[in-house]
């Protein structure tokens, strides 16, 4: 799909083995979760905004990704300086305004946006069959990382069987408004792409077990780590001990 | 319907991630290998759902279909949609990976319920004009419960979202009577054609 | 209004840049014309149509409908009411629980009230001798009975052209005869893609061959 717009590139961030990515990812991201001051925060975007840099992320595409996040964000800058109480800061538009608001605001963009690029920078990166792998090697159960290998196999199929019947509507005159016409249509085209996918899978089930399969999943591929994951993986724990420390003192 | 990353605080992720796993272990246990492909297809078609948008006035509204994913998978719907809202995130980069818990739970336990409803209507109403009418309260029922959970997250962090939320819990009244008209027509079309897969008994092995 | 119903105006398309499908291409349909499309697998026939439609839209050159010059979903909004498209996958066309639901869609779409988009669909039926299918649940129909319904579809919308890929696959005799006593007694253009050369002989007097990107013209075929 044309929307894993990441993990094609070739970077030294891309270059990392995908299980010290996944692990580095969750720990920096729990500690930046779990961090309230503005500095540790400011920090934090700074290393996550060097990260998507070295992940050479396409720029536009990348704005346009955290377009949707910073809507949101912008909607809570609409909302929570005037209505979280505390010091009076100063009135706006007849409305007065406080710092704790701002103040919280300010938190919550800079936190939001520092996760979201730390988690593009270095899961978004790895393709989704070495990811499903990656999550097998890191003992997930077996059975929700086969979920996941069949989720990323035939989201693509459904999502093309999906396109064809867009078309057909079109093709048909079709145009979507908020109207019980559209939406019994929509009600319509998911009952269809339901139906199809549950004999799809009866058939997929059928193949696989005609190949031996006995409810194991099994990885191709083998990961080794390298100096260079090393390195990293101690970069991040260096990290999140700095934040910690500037945290509890 | 997520929760970005950034709002909730730590006791919050950390008891939404909690009962997340709790729940995807239990619809684990109660997912047999021969039902992956299955719940693994529809957690694939709730995937390309979520990207049909419906237009309202000058925007649009995103289909959501917890009730609908919940009535068909019943437990397995929490493996199935926390596999599907980690590929939103990586894909998308909507909601995110410290979230995921939560925004599990959000989803996950509205269409629950809208399973047990659903199963238990089913068995008492038969005419398909009324099957569809139980299935558009329980679509439009599910998608309520999410913004109630969500408030309810946003809530519990004891910091003063509730301006906030009560925005957001308006801004998907659209969304409420589109993924209920949706779920209806949806359940009416598989009733039409295939009702066995609406028969949980066919679905879920002896628990 | 120039008489030409639909045309293609030196129309280049790829879906990689590197291997146009077509280069340059023109072509014109009008009023009464009854075309076939020929050419090799893979030449393009399909991609041809969607571009008519606006489906796909062209890198250089337009699609001309109606004497309007046509390069915008706005355009082509318009140019879907009067030219229907009949896919080569019945299964990608038909998307309702039952049949008469999916007949009527188009002209509801039309803007029809629903009393009258359920006489057009049960119209369209009649015409292809489908009357009794009319509540039938579509996903449980053969292979050759989901063609005759999703022609139905598009009948139901009474198009000036009909653009027609693969009708006949999947038919049994009788049902061919059927489609060929329904055209022939239609007042539309239409282009045809189809294998069945006995069935174009019958319906079509123009045969338009596409090859290496271009579209070549042979006037009746027969000769």
């Amino acid at each position: 799909m044309s929307c894993l717009a990441f993990f094609a590139g070739r970077s030294p961030v891309h270059r990392l083995d995908p299980r010290v990515r996944l692990l580095s990812a969750l720990g920096l991201a729990v500690a930046i979760a779990l961090s309230e001051r503005l500095v540790t925060l400011g920090w934090a975007l700074g290393l996550t905004t060097l990260l998507a840099a070295a992940a050479r992320l396409g720029l536009w595409t990348l704005t346009r990704r955290l377009l949707h996040l910073n809507a949101f964000m912008l909607f809570l800058w609409m909302v929570l300086p005037w209505s979280v109480p505390g010091r009076f800061a100063r009135t706006v538009w007849g409305l007065s305004i406080t710092e704790e608001g701002i103040r919280l605001a300010l938190e919550i963009t800079v936190k939001g946006n520092a996760i979201v690029l730390l988690f593009t920078a270095l899961v978004a990166t790895i393709d989704p069959p070495r990811l499903g792998c990656a999550l097998k090697r890191l003992a997930l159960p077996d059975k929700l990382v086969h979920l996941f290998m069949l989720v990323i196999r035939y989201t693509d199929v459904i999502h093309d069987e999906y396109g064809r019947l867009r078309h057909a509507l079109k093709a048909r005159a079709f145009q979507p408004r908020f109207s019980s016409h559209t939406l019994r249509a929509f009600g319509y085209l998911v009952g269809l792409l339901l139906v199809r996918s549950m004999e799809r899978a009866e058939r997929v089930l059928a193949a696989m077990k005609c190949r031996g399969f006995d409810g194991h999943f099994h990885a191709l591929t083998g990961f080794g780590l390298r100096p260079s994951d090393l390195v990293f993986t101690g970069m991040a724990l260096c990290h999140v001990g700095a934040w910690a420390w500037l945290e509890l003192s | 319907m997520h929760i970005s990353e950034g709002v909730l605080s730590g006791p919050v992720l950390a008891s939404g991630a909690v009962l997340a796993v709790a729940g995807i272990g239990l619809g684990l246990r109660r997912m047999s290998v021969d039902n992956t492909p299955k719940t693994a297809m529809l957690s694939a078609v709730f995937f390309v759902a979520s990207l049909i948008h419906v237009p309202f006035g000058p925007s649009n509204v995103h289909l959501i279909l917890n009730g609908l994913s919940g009535v068909l998978l019943g437990w397995t719907v929490f493996p199935a949609l926390a596999v599907a809202l980690f590929l939103q995130a990586v894909m998308f980069q909507f909601g995110g990976l410290t979230v995921l818990g939560v925004n599990t739970l959000i989803m996950a336990l509205p269409g629950m319920i809208a399973y047990h409803i659903f199963h238990l209507m089913y068995g008492i109403v038969r005419r398909p004009g009324r099957v569809f009418g139980v299935a558009v309260v329980l679509g439009a029922m599910a998608v309520l419960l999410s913004g109630l959970l969500l408030t309810a997250a946003l809530a519990l962090g004891g910091r003063a979202f509730l301006g906030v939320a009560a925005g957001i819990v308006a801004a998907h009244v659209p969304v409420m009577i589109a993924d209920g008209v949706v779920t209806g027509a949806a359940v009416l079309f598989i009733l039409k054609v295939r009702p066995d897969l609406l028969v949980p008994s066919r679905w879920e092995p002896a628990a | 209004m120039s008489g030409i119903l639909i045309a293609l105006r030196n129309v280049t398309f790829g879906y990689e840049a590197a291997r146009p499908v077509l280069r340059n291409a023109a072509l014109e349909i009008r009023p009464g014309d009854r075309a076939a499309l020929a050419g090799r697998n893979g030449a393009g026939k399909t991609t041809l149509l969607y571009l008519l439609v606006g489906l796909l839209r062209p890198q250089a050159g337009h699609v001309e409908a109606m004497g309007r010059t046509c390069r915008h979903e706005e355009d082509f909004v318009a140019v879907r009411r009067r030219v229907a498209l009949l896919f080569q996958n019945s299964e990608d066309q038909l998307f309702c629980p039952t049949v008469l639901e999916d007949v009527a869609f188009g002209p509801l779409n039309l803007g029809q009230p629903p009393a009258e988009a359920r006489q057009s669909a049960m119209d369209a039926l009649a015409q292809l001798g489908m009357s009794d299918f009319a509540e039938r649940v579509t996903h449980h129909l053969s292979v050759g009975e989901k063609k005759l319904v999703a022609l139905a579809t598009i009948l139901s919308m009474k198009p000036s052209v009909l653009l027609l890929d693969e009708p006949t696959a999947g038919l049994d005799e009788n049902a061919v005869e059927r489609v060929i006593a329904l055209l022939n007694g239609l007042d539309a253009a239409w282009l045809v893609i189809s294998q069945d050369h006995d069935f174009l002989a019958r319906v079509t007097s123009r045969r338009l061959t596409l090859a290496d990107g271009a579209i070549h013209e042979r006037r009746d075929p027969r000769s």
